[in-house]
């Protein structure tokens, strides 16, 4: 008699309690619009904005606006292929030793660049490139897979079957690749950031083991090409 | 004179009946003689993979240079190209209309029969 009466009130209960648990996804009403942080787009002026851009500041009065995350910047030095960089570098929550570990591979690129740039000889210091943000973005793109493999079941068997992949799967492909092969290739006592800039210059000249990583990726690719008609989409 | 009494068969044969109309029905249907609210369960035909020629093309230009990217750029601009249409049609594709190979999926014409469900009375 107290029992099910017990049970009955918990569940009462627990049905009016809000959720308190965290979740991963968005808990925002869809009624919010995610917050601009462009300067540029806020100091332009009223004439020069087209129909939609004005149509969207309207709405912008009367919308409630989401609060900014704290990864996203309106500096002119944030770049977001960087933290997402430093992001996958990041373990176990410590956002400060990752960022400062980013930092120090762009100081060494820098370094290792202009040695060069001042050892060469005149002729050659155009074509040496001392930008280590550029320098990163290339060596990204290298990196970069054109085609991927993926698991496709039929009659029992799994194939390895040639496969599109999308812009977000690449770019995740080559830095997890990066990063994998400076933690684990390595010898034990070199620090992450001199890993990192030799990895990256090593790429940036289409060359070294995330290179060599991706050439064979796309030969298992073209020797299964005949299984690529078990693709449906 | 009082009517004779005769056995029944007799009544029905001399009548008729047997020979115009009341004959038990021949056909004794199962069900009702209707159209169903529902379709059966096929399996539907899946769609062929995209962009495969554009794909072939970049190999063969692969495996003349070695795999590497740089002369290959045409191709791959082309693949690239290809896949994006194949992504943006998918995506565009509405699934209440016909699909490519003129059929519609067994569930939504389940759906549309529901909507319009055959009358069995009249009021």
């Amino acid at each position: 008699m107290a029992a099910p009466s017990a049970a009955g009130l918990g569940r009462r209960l627990r049905a009016w309690l809000p959720r308190i648990m965290p979740v991963r996804w968005s808990r925002y009403n869809p009624s919010y619009l995610e917050p601009e942080v462009k300067k540029e787009s806020h100091q332009k002026p009223l004439e020069e904005l087209t129909e939609e851009e004005r149509e969207q500041m309207e709405l912008k009065a009367v919308r409630p606006i989401k609060a900014a995350p704290p990864s996203l910047s309106s500096s002119v030095f944030s770049d977001p292929m960087i933290s997402k960089f430093t992001n996958m570098m990041m373990k176990s929550g410590n956002k400060v030793l990752a960022r400062s570990l980013m930092s120090q591979t762009l100081e060494a690129i820098k370094r290792k660049q202009l040695e060069k740039y001042h050892k060469a000889p005149e002729n050659e210091k155009e074509t040496i490139e001392c930008n280590p943000y550029v320098i990163f973005h290339q060596a990204l793109k290298n990196c970069q897979p054109i085609i991927g493999l993926s698991n496709i079941t039929r009659g029992g068997k799994t194939y390895q079957v040639p496969v599109p992949l999308t812009d977000n799967r690449k770019r995740f492909l080559a830095m997890k690749w990066l990063i994998t092969e400076c933690r684990e290739n390595k010898h034990r006592r070199t620090l992450m950031p001199e890993k990192l800039s030799q990895e990256l210059l090593l790429a940036f000249n289409n060359e070294g083991p995330v290179i060599k990583r991706k050439h064979i990726l796309h030969k298992m690719a073209e020797a299964n090409r005949a299984y690529a008609h078990f693709r449906w989409w | 004179m009082a009517a004779p009494a005769y056995p029944a068969w007799v009544t029905r044969w001399v009548s008729g009946q047997w020979r115009n109309k009341k004959r038990p029905p021949t056909l004794r249907p199962p069900r009702a003689l209707a159209l169903a609210d529902k379709v059966a369960n096929r399996r539907e035909q899946s769609t062929e993979a995209t962009c495969i020629t554009e794909m072939s093309v970049m190999m063969a230009c692969w495996k003349q240079n070695d795999f590497n990217d740089a002369p290959c750029a045409e191709e791959i601009r082309m693949f690239y190209d290809c896949v994006a249409k194949a992504e943006k049609e998918r995506k565009n594709q509405n699934e209440d209309t016909l699909s490519s190979r003129g059929n519609l999926p067994s569930s939504k014409v389940n759906k549309l029969l529901k909507r319009f469900p055959q009358i069995t009375r009249y009021v």
